[in-house]
Parts: C-alpha cells; sequence; structure tokens
C-alpha cells in the first residue's frame, strides 16, 4: 500500500445475512477533505464502522494508516478521530469530563490533558459549558461535542459520520472552519459522510459516491460533475462583461453553452465537456477563461462550479446504479 | 494491556453505574436492610426472645443474612447493565474507536463494576456492625469481620460474572436482568425443593444436584466462614438464621464452584466480546 493511503478497503463485503455491503473497493489519500455520499442504507456508516475496526469484514481487507483496524486496532486507531452518526454521548458525564476521559485512552500526559480539553472546547465554542452534564446539552452543542472529542490528541485524520446535522446555520459554518482550518495541517484527512451536498460541495475537494454498498464513482467534484453529468457547469459573477467577451468565451474549445444566470449581464453559466491534452491530463477551461475577463478590463468577483450541481450529479448518478443493478438481476 | 487506561475504564465504569438511579436506590435499600432491623429487634418485644449472650454476635446477622440473595442481586444490577447499557445507548461506539483494545475496555468495566460492588458490600457490613453495636451494645470477634468481607466478596463473584456475560451476549439490558435475575431466583428456589426431597427421600441425587447449584456456593460458604471462626456459644445465633439446607458443600467444593462458574462466564464473555462485532444503538 502506498503510504500515501490513509483508507483503503479491497473487495470488502459485509454479510449481515438479510443485508450484504460490497464488495466495495476504494481509497482515501492524506491531506484531503472527502465527502462520503450514498443514500440511505447503502453502506457508509457500515464502511466507517469497518474502517474504525467496530465490526470485522466478512470478506475482503480494510486498512486505517496502513494497518488493520482488527488485528492493529490501536496502532490504526492513533492519530484518529471520530465523530458518529447522532452521537450518544454518556449524558452523566460533563463535556469537561468525557474530554479528560478520551485525553487518558489517548495517553495525554496529564498535565497536558487540562489545557487539551481547554483547547477543544474553545474550538467548537463550548468552553462555558464545560461544567454542564452533556444530558442538558442541546443537541447541536451534543453534536460540536462529539466533533470536540474526535479532536483531542491533535489528530491526522478526522472521520465524521453526519457531522452537521442538528447544527444551526452558525454551528454548520462553525465546525465548516473547524475542518477547513484542520485540513490545511500537513497531511490533515476528514473522510465525512453526509446527506447535505451542499456541505459536501462548499467542503470537499473530493467525493466517494456509493449505492448498495458498492463504489458508483470518485474523484474530485469537478471530474465526478463531468464524469455523470457529461459537462462541467461553472458560474461565473463579474462586471463590465461585454457581448464579444461572451462570444470568445462561447467559441472557446470546450465550451458548448454558455447562458445567462438570471436575468442579469453580470452572472453567466459556462458548461464545459472534459478535455485532456496529450498526456492525458484533463484540461481545465476556467484559468483560461479568467485570464479572457481579466485581459478584457471586467471584474472578476467569482468563478466557481454552478450551485446544485453535486445534487443533480449525485440524483443521476443513484439512478444511473439503481438502473444497473435492476437491469443486472 | 495498559493499567493507566483499564483504571480510567474501572473509574468510568464506576461513575456510570452511580449515574444509573436504580443502582442508586438499591444502594440506599441496602443501608435500610443493615438498619432497620436492628432498630426494630432491639425497640420491640422480640429482643428479649433473642438470648443476652448472643447480643455481641447479632452483627453477624446483618454480614450474612443479605449474602444468599440480595448481595446477588445487586451484583446483578451492577454487571447486567455493564455491557449492555452501553450497546442500547450507543455510547460503546464511542469509547471503542479510540486506540485501546478491546480487552482494556472490557477489563476496565468489569473492575471498576466489581470495585463499585465491593464498596458496597463494605459499606454494608460496616452499618451492619454499627447497627449493632448501637442496639444491641459491643460486638464481639468482630477481628474475623476482614475475612467474612473478602469471603462474601468472593461469593459475590459468582453472579456478578454471570450478569455481566448475560449482559454482553444479550446486549439488551432489561432482558439481561431478567434473564441473570431468573437465573438466581429459580437456582434459590430449586435448591430449597432439591433439600426438601432429599430430606424426605435420602436420595443423594437430589443432594447433589443442590450441592451444584450456583446459589449453593455463594450462600454456604461465608457461613461456613463463620461458623468456624466463632465460638459454640454463638453458632446457635447461625442456625436460627434462614441461611442454607440441610445439604451443604464443603468449603473446598464451594471455593472450587465459585472459580468455576465465574472461570466459565468471563472466558464465553472475554470470548465473545472478542469476536464480535460492536453493536449499533439498539433503542
Amino acid at each position: 500500500m502506498s503510504n500515501n493511503k490513509v483508507i483503503e478497503f479491497t473487495q470488502v463485503v459485509k454479510d449481515y445475512g438479510r443485508k450484504r455491503i460490497g464488495p466495495l473497493d476504494l481509497s482515501i489519500e492524506k491531506g484531503r477533505i472527502v465527502g462520503f455520499l450514498g443514500p440511505n442504507g447503502s453502506g457508509k456508516t457500515t464502511s466507517i464502522r469497518l474502517v474504525l475496526g467496530l465490526i470485522r469484514p466478512s470478506s475482503g481487507s480494510v486498512r486505517l494508516n496502513g494497518f488493520d483496524p482488527i488485528k492493529n486496532h490501536i496502532e490504526a486507531l492513533k492519530n484518529v478521530g471520530y465523530s458518529p452518526e447522532l452521537p450518544n454521548i454518556q449524558s452523566f458525564l460533563t463535556p469537561e469530563e468525557l474530554l479528560a476521559l478520551v485525553a487518558k485512552t489517548l495517553q495525554l500526559p496529564e498535565s497536558a490533558r487540562q489545557e487539551e480539553t481547554r483547547r477543544v472546547l474553545e474550538l467548537v465554542g463550548l468552553t462555558e459549558y464545560a461544567h454542564v452534564k452533556v444530558g442538558k446539552l442541546s443537541k447541536g452543542m451534543v453534536q460540536r461535542l462529539s466533533v470536540a472529542q474526535a479532536m483531542v490528541g491533535d489528530p491526522k485524520v478526522l472521520i465524521l459520520d453526519e457531522p452537521m446535522i442538528g447544527l444551526d446555520p452558525a454551528g454548520t459554518a462553525h465546525l465548516r472552519e473547524v475542518f477547513r482550518s484542520f485540513a490545511k495541517q500537513e497531511g490533515g484527512t476528514v473522510f465525512l459522510s453526509s446527506h447535505m451536498m451542499n456541505e459536501v460541495e462548499n467542503l470537499c475537494d473530493y467525493v466517494i459516491m456509493i449505492h448498495s454498498g458498492k463504489l458508483v464513482t470518485s474523484g474530485s467534484i469537478s471530474e465526478v460533475t463531468r464524469r455523470i453529468m457529461g459537462s462541467l457547469a461553472i458560474t461565473i459573477e463579474a462586471s463590465g462583461l461585454t457581448p464579444a467577451l461572451l462570444e470568445k468565451i462561447r467559441k472557446l474549445e470546450g465550451v458548448t453553452n454558455l447562458t445567462f444566470d438570471g436575468e442579469s449581464i453580470e452572472k453567466i453559466r459556462v458548461e464545459t465537456v472534459q478535455m485532456r491534452d496529450s498526456a492525458g491530463s484533463e484540461i481545465d477551461l476556467r484559468p483560461k477563461i479568467v485570464e479572457m475577463i481579466v485581459q478584457s478590463g471586467a471584474k472578476l468577483y467569482t468563478i466557481k462550479p454552478s450551485d446544485n450541481l453535486l445534487e443533480s450529479a449525485y440524483i443521476k448518478a443513484l439512478s444511473q446504479s439503481e438502473f444497473a443493478e435492476v437491469a443486472s438481476q | 494491556m495498559r493499567l493507566g487506561i483499564v483504571s480510567a475504564f474501572a473509574l468510568y465504569e464506576i461513575k456510570r453505574a452511580i449515574a444509573r438511579k436504580k443502582v442508586l436506590m438499591l444502594i440506599a435499600f441496602v443501608l435500610l436492610l443493615d438498619t432497620l432491623p436492628y432498630y426494630a429487634l432491639a425497640t420491640s418485644s422480640a429482643a428479649s426472645i433473642i438470648p443476652s449472650y448472643l447480643y455481641p454476635y447479632i452483627w453477624i446477622a446483618g454480614v450474612l443474612i443479605p449474602q444468599p440473595l440480595f448481595i446477588p442481586f445487586v451484583s446483578i444490577f451492577i454487571a447486567a447493565g455493564a455491557m449492555s447499557e452501553e450497546y442500547e445507548q450507543g455510547t460503546a461506539e464511542l469509547l471503542l474507536s479510540k486506540p485501546v483494545s478491546k480487552m482494556e475496555y472490557l477489563m476496565g468495566k468489569y473492575i471498576g463494576g466489581y470495585l463499585l460492588l465491593l464498596l458496597i458490600l463494605l459499606t454494608s457490613n460496616i452499618v451492619s456492625l454499627i447497627s449493632a453495636y448501637l442496639s444491641f451494645g459491643p460486638q464481639a470477634d468482630v477481628g474475623i469481620l476482614p475475612g467474612a468481607y473478602f469471603v462474601n466478596a468472593y461469593a459475590s463473584l459468582l453472579f456478578f460474572s454471570v450478569a455481566f456475560m448475560v449482559g454482553e451476549l444479550l446486549r439488551r439490558a432489561s432482558l439481561a436482568y431478567i434473564f441473570a435475575s431468573a437465573l438466581l431466583f429459580a437456582s434459590t428456589i430449586l435448591g430449597f425443593y432439591m433439600d426438601l426431597i432429599y430430606t424426605l427421600t435420602r436420595n443423594e441425587f437430589y443432594a447433589t444436584v443442590q450441592i451444584y447449584l450456583p446459589s449453593s456456593p455463594v450462600s454456604s460458604l461465608p457461613v461456613q466462614y463463620i461458623s468456624s471462626n466463632i465460638p459454640s456459644v454463638a453458632q446457635q445465633l447461625l442456625s436460627a438464621l434462614p441461611i442454607g439446607g440441610s445439604v451443604e458443600p464443603s468449603i473446598l467444593q464451594s471455593l472450587f464452584l465459585i472459580l468455576a462458574y465465574s472461570t466459565c462466564a468471563t472466558v464465553i464473555l472475554v470470548f465473545y466480546f472478542r469476536y464480535a462485532d460492536v453493536s449499533r444503538r439498539v433503542s
């Protein structure tokens, strides 16, 4: 296994008798923020539990940090923080007590435990609730505490199962920033399952889609959307766009369509097809478009993949996957 | 096995068990059981029925009476929920996703639960002694109390281990309480019938069955220990207590049976926990 891979599944099957997940092959490289997508019952949580060594695969191999999480549980789980779905945290403990327990399980020196507890409570905005019993905290606070306990000991890998559930918009934005800053540290990897496409689109640089425990597709958001939708739509906001410039962009090789997004000429949507250079690498048209806008004297405000693109790709991918499944039966 | 982590889980388990209202109620009940009967005996006409030469040994009643049924019942309440409640509440997943071994988690919870039981037993014994002193004056041969405490603690291991195993196997707290309690009561009732049939028929088979029932060594061992360490004048008190039958295992048999039952339960517990998946939240 490459040292760069944090999580690796090879032909993993989990057979529950009534239900079977897999065979699943996937890998996650260091330093990525990976969105793990799939409908309810597709095997996301099962896959996460396999990664953490909470359940055994019926066949195949799972590796976390290069170790088998069942046979080498301690080594595999070192530097890994996990926040479970709908966290059920010990209601009789206070956040401070829970974090102290987690710090003990990580064998942090006694002198560092208090400081670490303070750090993570501050990170998730729960400092003033340090001494309140978990049973008295709101759902959103429990969710934040769950993230806090995952971040004790400064892990290198964060595994998050639906981390935004129960959070208000401010809480969601706060945690998004927490995850982003975490990923900025060297080798910091985030693996999060979520149903919230906007969140995944905003936060992740890589997505993995599964259905019935099988990999549907994976790649960067632009790769995945282009692969599924056949094109990548980009929304550009700029002032001073001229009809001549728009015509030039429309005529660029790889651009299939250019439309106004709404009524304003200052917001356009450009659809592009995937193109590769002679070496087989994907050609990204965005730098070229940015260059054309800037050279024309127009002011560029934003350039980003169009909203809901991932959601559309996700829905399309799942319907194709379901169709393929039915067809194969 | 890292002791620091085992002790962290042990402390966690004690805290968890104490946070449960039913365990707190049982502790309160133990204290009532160790005080009210003495007070009632001392202040009613019943006190005159007890020969005054037995007054210095009345503490023995408080130490022995809860042992056959009540202390095993407390053991079951602590042990049956130790694993199963964590599965039901989904909290096991959080702890086992840390870099700790399953054995560290299991040992910590087992030791923590058992330490809490020992603490309750110690409190019960001390409160009994104080109540006996306050109600019947100075107590004699108190030097054997530590020995009696350890014997009681050893005997309590049997139902504690069985209930712990049942909780892990069933992974449903209420089912585990019911099953382990049913085992205790069935064994006690069956022992009573076996004893009765043996008394009537003198058929050794019934005596043997009674000896090997799990409740038999648990109730016999503490009586046998105290009986062999008090003067003959105090034996009268032991025979008046509603403990034991006409057939009892020997001390060695009791020691062996408790060890055998506890070891079997613990081996099954360890084997199952090591190889079974960690259940998701079930209720």
